[in-house]
């Protein structure tokens, strides 16, 4: 009798590994994706629902770490748009969402949609349009959507500090000085350290160097069409009736002129001050 | 019983003496009426009682109890008689509230039967009990003694002095689970006793016991009718009926057919005679009476007339015949009983 | 008290049940397991564990609530230990109560033993004794309240299987009703929409005590919302235990 047990156990077990090795066709995803929508599924877990979020989100990250899936991003959106219906608050998914999107897929659009989801489910939560922010300025070099989300995080109580003078800088990098000029002055007054007040203070430089130069190089310009040539120096932009001052930059200093070539200059590296 | 002896006419004495002799001589002895209860007060009266059940996929009507009316004195040991299914159990449990009857009348120690307060002096032994088997003997007693509202050192006093009446005082901390049929009986009736209560409602208490074990019960019954308290018996074991029960009822069909007390419904006419003989030819007997068996040379006479004892007496000395047994039968219980449920 | 009588005594025919002890190590099982669980998550694992560990007290508490309370009333009737019981001077709520009562406070100890377990766990992982989460289980245990009483109801005229079923029906409706407030949203004000409304407002509305989610996230709860989903919780729960009272009184013990 003990000998049958045996024997009908090794049987079992060995034809267990052969089933295993045996391919069986998957297709992708196939648990999830006929599932119609989040609140639909959340009429199903009868209380439990975020419990059954935490339970596909672990799901998920298995499933997109699995190399050997084809086309598995067709779902991904549907997928963790039902983690979010049954569990908004769950910041986890929404972030690692963003990041699998843009490592695995490579597709930054996708991530700001996740990262658009979660702040649309958390209107309070500025972690989200900031780290929107930073893909878009990082990897899109998108600056004008990163400027949009960094707007969107610092008007956000509680949101850090760091957000204002990422949107300052964004600003500055659209062209829109009049906005980082602005920013970059309220940073420097309410800095509430040395450090801050320091780097305020370089941007703020940076900003006045940008137009200041934009003016002069414009005024250059003006001159040689003029006169067909560059001054010699920028004083007689002045003689010219051309600009009525020479600006100087932030710390009173004046710009560097370079009559061969005719380009402006600051003094010195703004950070490097 | 007197062998036949030489001469003269063999007197034949009433071996068993009449009960209305016996009943005489209690009465002299206790200085008053056995036999005169109407004035005594009833501690359970029922009136016209009836019940249905609605029974069957289809429900239909099917009437159990058809208009019972009798009722129990206060002292009394009232015996409730019936055959299967006539309504023994439905009675009882309308009495206890277990079932609400159509119509009719129940009073119970004077109150309304549903009156909880009425319960207070009531004990109940269901047939077949059983029991929570997660209790031990003493825990059970206990739980129902609280219901009692008993303070504890009384619960204590009378959970010892119960499980010791009723013979399980061993066990009285093993868990009812582990119980025999007949050792449950017994808590069952301890439990039914917890309260002190002056009318007990017994239903098929002698069932599942052996012949020991119902002396026990019967002994228990009758010390309790001593107490003053009154007994109400359901039962089919008619030998033990006979043997304790003052006044009887007999169900069928869901009517009371018959009721009253006992002296009253059993006639102490001698029905017949049964004499074994030997030494004389069956034939020869023949004349005295109907000869029921012969065996080893012996036979078997039912004589009916008495008259003819006598002459069977006289020729069995004659003939040099001998005379073995002679054991008159009245009517039993078991008697009347078939005869009351015999369909008419 | 006759119902404390009864009651006490419930009490232990339920501690000795093997079921109980069979679902709270299935409970406890499930909360220490989470720990694994939760190493297979990016991110936060603390809210795993808390979300396993509150479903499992929930769904382990249901169970036990529906398992032995629809045996508790249903066993007396068939073992015929009521006849004894009812012969006494008792009413019959007092036995309906004290049944009620006895499960409750086996319940309770149960989910205290859970709840101790859970909050080690946790403690295990967070350094500190979150007892916030405590909310979440006082809260579950008012819903439990409401299925006991459920439970004992259909227990006093139905088999356990079937007092099961309708049990589990009344727990999974009790969760899908407030589905029905974005059903009436939806449909135009009429004869229909005035009948949802109507049962809208009758189904037990058991997400009212469910609030594992808010817990878990820290997000602040108002405290009318304590008192009015306690007072609904009693206050249905009487009202089950009311019927419940009203059928058994009239029955026949055949």
């Amino acid at each position: 009798m003990g000998l049958v047990l045996v024997l009908l156990a090794i049987s079992f077990m060995g034809l267990k590994l052969k089933l295993d090795r045996i391919q069986r066709k998957k297709v992708p995803g196939s648990s999830i994706i006929y599932i119609p929508s989040g609140k639909y599924l959340k009429l199903a877990t009868f209380g439990y629902s975020s419990l059954v979020a935490d339970i596909i989100y672990i799901w998920a990250i298995q499933y997109y770490s699995d190399q050997t899936i084809p086309n598995k991003f067709d779902y991904f959106v549907h997928i963790f748009s039902i983690i979010s219906e049954l569990d908004p608050k769950y910041v986890d998914p929404y972030e690692v969402g963003a990041l699998i999107a843009f490592y695995d897929a490579k597709d930054i659009a996708l991530a700001l949609k996740i990262l658009d989801l979660g702040f649309a489910k958390n209107p309070s939560y500025w972690i989200f349009p900031l780290e929107a922010g930073h893909y878009a300025q990082l990897y899109k070099k998108d600056f004008a959507l990163a400027k949009e989300y960094f707007k969107k995080a610092m008007d956000i109580p509680g949101a850090p500090a760091i957000a204002k003078r990422l949107y300052a800088n964004a600003s500055f990098r659209v062209n829109d000085v009049r906005t980082a000029w602005e920013t970059w002055l309220e940073v420097y007054k309410t800095a509430p350290d040395e450090q801050i007040r320091k780097i305020a203070s370089n941007h703020l430089y940076r900003v006045k160097a940008a137009v200041d130069i934009t003016t002069l190089e414009y005024g250059v310009a003006k001159f040689r069409e003029k006169y067909g040539r560059n001054p010699l120096d920028l004083s007689q932009l002045i003689r010219a009736k051309i600009l009525p001052l020479i600006p100087k930059d932030f710390d009173g200093k004046d710009y560097l002129y370079d009559p061969k070539v005719g380009d402006i200059k600051t003094q010195v590296v703004p950070w490097k001050r | 019983m007197h062998p036949p002896g030489p001469a003269g006419a063999i007197e034949v004495p009433s071996l068993l003496a009449s009960r209305a002799k016996i009943n005489d001589k209690i009465e002299n002895t206790l200085g008053c009426q056995y036999n005169e209860r109407r004035d005594m007060k009833n501690i359970l009266a029922i009136e016209n009682v009836r019940k249905s059940f609605k029974v069957g996929f289809i429900p239909q009507k099917k009437e159990i109890l058809k208009g019972i009316s009798f009722s129990v004195a206060e002292g009394e040991i009232f015996g409730y008689l019936g055959p299967n299914g006539a309504g023994k159990t439905t009675t009882l449990k309308c009495v206890l509230g277990l079932i609400y009857p159509d119509s009719g009348r129940i009073e119970l120690v004077g109150r309304p039967h549903l009156d909880p307060r009425a319960k207070e002096e009531v004990g109940f032994l269901p047939e077949n009990p059983y029991f929570y088997d997660y209790l031990t003997a003493s825990e059970f007693l206990d739980f129902y003694a609280q219901l009692f509202q008993l303070k504890k050192d009384v619960r204590q006093e009378r959970i010892t002095a119960l499980l010791k009446l009723v013979g399980v005082d061993r066990a009285a901390d093993l868990q009812l689970r582990k119980f025999s049929r007949g050792m449950l009986q017994r808590v069952g009736l301890a439990q039914a006793l917890i309260n002190e209560p002056s009318l007990i409602l017994l239903d098929e208490p002698l069932g599942g016991l052996d012949p020991l074990g119902r002396k026990e019960i019967r002994d228990i019954i009758i010390r309790l009718k001593d107490e003053g308290k009154t007994v109400f018996l359901s039962s089919h074991i008619l030998q033990d009926i006979e043997m304790i029960c003052d006044r009887v009822a007999i169900i069928v069909g869901g009517r009371i057919l018959n009721q009253g007390k006992l002296t009253d419904l059993i006639s102490e006419k001698i029905l017949f005679t049964e004499v074994t003989i030997s030494g004389i030819d069956e034939k020869d007997l023949a004349a005295f009476g109907e000869s029921l068996s012969v065996l080893s040379g012996r036979t078997l006479l039912k004589i009916f007339d008495e008259k003819k004892i006598q002459d069977v007496f006289d020729l069995a000395r004659n003939r040099k015949g001998k005379i073995h047994s002679l054991i008159p039968r009245t009517q039993t219980l078991e008697d009347l009983f078939v005869d009351t449920v015999k369909p008419k | 008290m006759k119902i404390r009588v009864i009651a006490l005594n419930t009490f232990k025919e339920a501690v000795r049940d093997r079921i109980l002890y069979l679902l709270l190590f299935f409970a406890a099982a499930a909360i220490i397991l989470s720990r694994i669980l939760a190493l297979l998550t990016v991110g936060d694992r603390t809210k795993i564990i808390k979300d396993v560990g509150l479903a499992s007290i929930s769904f382990f508490g249901a169970l036990m609530a529906i398992l032995i309370g629809t045996g508790l009333v249903y066993k007396e009737i068939e073992k015929r230990t009521i006849f004894t019981l009812i012969s006494k001077p008792i009413h019959r709520y007092e036995f309906l109560l004290g049944k009620f009562f006895g499960l409750i406070l086996t319940l309770f100890i149960m989910l205290a033993c859970m709840s101790v377990i859970f909050l080690a766990l946790v403690f295990f992982h967070t350094f500190k004794i979150e007892w916030a989460l405590l909310a979440a289980i006082v809260f579950n245990f008012l819903e439990l309240i409401l299925i006991t009483a459920v439970a004992i109801f259909f227990s006093s005229f139905s088999t356990p299987i079937l007092s099961s079923l309708f049990s589990l029906g009344f727990y999974l409706i009790g969760h899908f009703s407030w589905s029905l407030e974005t059903l009436i949203k939806k449909i135009r004000p009429g004869v229909a929409r005035t009948l949802i409304q109507v049962l809208y407002t009758i189904l037990p509305d058991l997400e009212n005590f469910n609030i594992k989610t808010e817990v878990v996230h820290g997000l602040p709860l108002p405290a009318s919302l304590f008192l009015y989903s306690t007072a609904y919780g009693l206050i249905y729960a009487a009202f089950i235990l009311a019927l419940a009272v009203f059928i058994f009184q009239r029955r026949d013990f055949i």
